[in-house]
């Protein structure tokens, strides 16, 4: 089910403060230093649409790099949770998508109170990108540029105005009593978003071809050789894990605050670092940076696509901005096809 | 510094990061860059990628050696020879830049006549670097235009180390590979604001800028902007300092965002000098091992409690912004500062960070444009002298900042101790990947100390075999100094008859026996090389460590604690 409607740019930013009354509005501003980040907004002319890709990803928002799990004292423990509800404006398709699998992996597969919880109180409003950056590939993911289904509330900017898509419940209220900006949309309306679909499909610069790839991997035809080349590049910073929107490693590690009260909390976690598999003794079962970076690949194109049916990436290019050595998944991805 | 003072008139990366990715050559020499320089490294990729040249001299093979086309594993401590060497073959083959030698520097001819007794196969002998290697590095060094020379701790820390600085210098100008982009002499400072320390003056005979203490014209200016007359005389290094505290010549110390408890040479001597001090101040952001020490401790704010400025390694002066408000009612170093001063009689009235930034501009020539407002966006390169100026990519342009470039003729001395019978290895220190320093504050992260908990001895496989050693044993390392006990890391990385122990550890501090044999102008201590013995810890297969209690009372303690409670 998705409804369509249209709301003029002028109206924008009446919408978002209407929506900022009962929740927290988050959206990507341009810092000082031209970095692109989420955080809360203050000025909802600030808000930067026309940006590459936020770095870090908006995953932070429902999976933070560091979540306070449990707060301990001689008293007892208390379970620490986040109930905030919260719209996050102006997210990628990519992003989107991403947040679509880890709602399986954490809501489905494994049950993550912490996470579900969080997810429940977000509402994710996403812009189909018309300007691909130089570094994106969802194209060739199914990922991007537009999306069909599985967002909130999609928009679409068609010159002064927005074709607005909504796909979920929460969607809908976040739209629900403002009939008199949100308007029935015309024929031609729906035409120029696949125009500008078809427009933004030409301007990828890399395009990713995935069809034997898992295909090869089963059956060990990819040398040992081609993955000591990726990982002499590598510096281990964890880079790659830590921007990835679908890397969902984390470790728990417990603060001790004073004597008698501490905090035990989750911290993003990579498995680019060879004491993440580390055993007792010191036992390194993944001592070698060949061994580290293949099996992200690994997990990315084979174990997931077996799990959850999709590849584990979203074509985002994170990894590939982030990385000092200059590994870039698609390549890889290309040259394993 | 002091090498690249004297060669050209000013110590700093001579050219900026972004020139590294359209050099033709990259020459590498004692720099473990991907992992202690990684963003500086990634450039070094990318001009590898761009088809440049990467030439690595290291004793060891790191991983930025696994890229180079050359890497020259040449003996620790033998830099000068090396060096030498490939200035003879540029010399000998007519590679040397005659109209720049002539017009812009001076002293050649002293140089030539050191250089010339060390033809490769001389160098050979020394470095055990093969004479066609070092032909060769010459031949492509020389020839081409875009040609950079990068340098690191593994240069300075030498008793030679102001005389290793000089070599490359010498080499540079001989090929006239300065002065313009893609080219220079770059040293590549490892801390946030190393540089910025250096040329604020934090170093004993210098005002910011460079500007000599014997000067009487900088003695002048400072003592009138100060209202206080200045003493012309230098002050004392670090490791002089300490010497002067053993012998009671100083009686109080103030120590700041340092931990020489760790990071300095003969850990033991040095506690010794501590112990002998009335009073101690250390301010620091966290309770260090030499903090432990203090009679007072002041607690300083991290970098994201306070305003202010880092210069980077590349002479950018980059501006940091408060994100949080201090904690624990830390305060900021200059606020600290000025308090004490006020304290002690001179009252200081900065207002905050810029008004400061305002006095160094006033002071000093080379900082004389550059302001808070001005470095909103990407900081600004010094030298930038006036307030329309846009910094300086690239130094040395016309000239050198002392006027003509100094060849210094350096002879290669060996290092202070040599590897004899007893002590038949030599051991080199350096850093982690994953650890900063003396771990006072990558310790309180717990992946990062999750990735390198422990210290290790990295030795090559075939001295392990010879001493019937395996990956994770025990040994000992001893030198003339005293001893340490570290499980091994048996590796090709490290060459034969040598070991590497990174200097991190409190556990097994490497300092307890490395050498405090110092550069005798820079005053820089020999980390680099000093001579060690191994020996394997025997333990019969089985042993266990013998419990501390006996059995009796063993069972006797365990059987108190299942009595009743007698009411």
């Amino acid at each position: 089910m998705t409804d369509y409607h249209v709301l003029y740019k002028r109206h924008l930013s009446y919408w978002l403060r209407q929506l900022r009354r009962n929740a927290d509005l988050i959206g990507p501003l341009r810092s000082l230093e031209g970095d692109i980040i989420f955080s809360s907004i203050e000025n909802i002319h600030e808000i930067e649409l026309d940006c590459p890709a936020s770095i870090p990803s908006p995953k932070e928002f429902i999976f933070p790099q560091k979540e306070e799990m449990y707060r301990f004292s001689d008293k007892g423990v208390a379970i620490l949770s986040n109930s905030r509800k919260r719209i996050i404006f102006g997210v990628r398709s990519c992003d989107i998508s991403s947040i679509a699998l880890l709602d399986r992996f954490y809501g489905g597969l494994y049950e993550d109170n912490f996470y579900v919880n969080r997810r429940k109180n977000t509402v994710f409003i996403s812009i189909a990108c018309n300007n691909p950056d130089p570094t994106c590939f969802c194209l060739g993911l199914g990922t991007g540029p537009f999306l069909d289904a599985g967002f909130d509330i999609q928009l679409t900017d068609i010159g002064d105005r927005y074709l607005v898509q909504v796909g979920s419940c929460e969607g809908n209220n976040s739209i629900k009593g403002l009939k008199h900006i949100f308007m029935r949309p015309q024929k031609t309306d729906y035409d120029e978003q696949y125009e500008a679909n078809l427009s933004s499909q030409s301007r990828f610069e890399k395009r990713i071809t995935l069809d034997n790839v898992r295909q090869k991997m089963l059956e060990g035809r990819v040398d040992d050789s081609f993955w000591e080349s990726v990982a002499l590049r590598c510096f281990e910073c964890g880079g790659c894990v830590y921007e990835c929107p679908l890397c969902t490693c984390f470790n728990v590690v417990d603060w001790k605050e004073s004597e008698d009260r501490g905090v035990r909390m989750r911290i993003w976690d990579t498995c680019m670092f060879k004491g993440f598999t580390k055993m007792a003794g010191n036992v390194l079962p993944a001592g070698k940076k060949i061994l580290r970076t293949k099996r992200w690949y690994f997990h990315k194109l084979l174990y997931y696509p077996e799990q959850f049916g999709k590849f584990g990436c979203v074509g985002c290019g994170r990894c590939t901005i982030t990385c000092p050595g200059r590994i870039d998944m698609a390549t890889i991805a290309n040259k394993l096809d | 510094m002091a090498g690249l003072a004297s060669a050209f008139g000013s110590g700093a990366m001579t050219n900026s990061i972004s020139e590294i990715s359209d050099a033709r050559v990259v020459f590498v020499i004692g720099s473990n860059t991907t992992e202690q320089h990684p963003m500086i490294g990634m450039h070094m990729l990318d001009a590898v990628d761009k088809g440049a040249t990467l030439i690595v001299a290291d004793p060891r093979r790191t991983q930025i050696a696994k890229f180079a086309q050359i890497h020259l594993s040449h003996k620790s401590g033998t830099d000068v020879a090396l060096l030498n060497g490939i200035m003879n073959v540029i010399i000998n083959e007519g590679l040397v830049d005659i109209p720049f030698v002539k017009r812009r520097t001076e002293n050649f001819d002293e140089f030539e006549k050191i250089v010339k007794e060390y033809s490769p196969g001389v160098a050979e002998k020394i470095t055990g670097v093969p004479a066609s290697e070092i032909k060769r590095v010459a031949r492509i060094y020389a020839a081409e235009k875009r040609s950079m020379l990068f340098y690191s701790m593994g240069i300075t820390q030498h008793i030679t180390g102001v005389d290793n600085v000089r070599s490359c210098a010498n080499l540079v100008m001989l090929t006239a590979h300065i002065g313009q982009p893609m080219s220079g002499l770059n040293p590549l400072r490892g801390q946030n604001n190393v540089q910025g320390a250096c040329d604020m003056g934090a170093l004993p005979d210098v005002f910011s800028g460079y500007q000599r203490v014997s000067d009487p014209k900088a003695r002048r200016k400072f003592g009138h902007a100060w209202g206080k007359k200045l003493p012309a005389g230098a002050g004392m290094t670090m490791i002089e300092m300490f010497d002067a505290a053993r012998a009671g010549g100083i009686k109080a110390m103030y120590i700041m965002g340092e931990n020489p408890v760790i990071s300095d040479p003969d850990t033991s001597r040095l506690i010794e000098a501590v112990n002998k001090l009335d009073f101690l101040v250390v301010q620091d952001i966290f309770m260090s091992d030499t903090a432990e020490l203090a009679d007072v401790v002041l607690p300083a704010v991290t970098f994201a409690e306070k305003d202010g400025t880092f210069t980077n390694t590349e002479r950018r002066v980059q501006k940091i912004r408060k994100i949080i408000r201090p904690l624990y009612g830390a305060l900021p170093d200059w606020k600290i500062i000025s308090e004490l001063s006020k304290r002690l009689g001179y009252d200081m009235q900065y207002r905050g960070p810029h008004e400061i930034m305002e006095e160094i501009a006033l002071l000093t020539p080379s900082y004389g444009g550059i302001l808070h407002h001005r470095l909103d966006r990407f900081g600004l390169q010094w030298p930038c002298p006036d307030i329309n100026h846009e910094g300086t990519p690239f130094l040395h342009r016309k000239k050198f900042a002392k006027g003509l470039g100094t060849f210094n003729p350096v002879e290669f001395i060996p290092p202070a101790e040599n590897v004899d019978e007893e002590y038949p290895f030599i051991l080199t220190t350096g850093r982690l990947y994953f650890r900063y320093h003396t771990g006072t504050m990558c310790k309180r992260t717990s992946t990062l100390e999750r990735e390198e908990p422990e210290c290790f001895v990295e030795i090559n496989p075939k001295d392990a075999d010879k001493l019937g050693i395996k990956t994770r044993s025990r040994v000992k390392v001893r030198s003339r100094r005293g001893e340490i006990t570290v499980n091994t890391l048996v590796t090709d990385k490290t060459p034969e008859g040598i070991v590497f122990i990174p200097f991190h550890f409190r556990e097994a501090a490497v300092n307890l026996i490395t050498n405090p044999a110092v550069d005798p102008v820079a005053k820089i201590p020999e980390f680099k090389v000093c001579a060690v013995s191994i020996a394997p810890v025997m333990q019969n297969p089985g042993e266990r460590q013998k419990s501390c209690y006996d059995r009796k009372n063993d069972i006797k303690a365990l059987l108190e604690l299942y009595e009743e409670p007698k009411a």
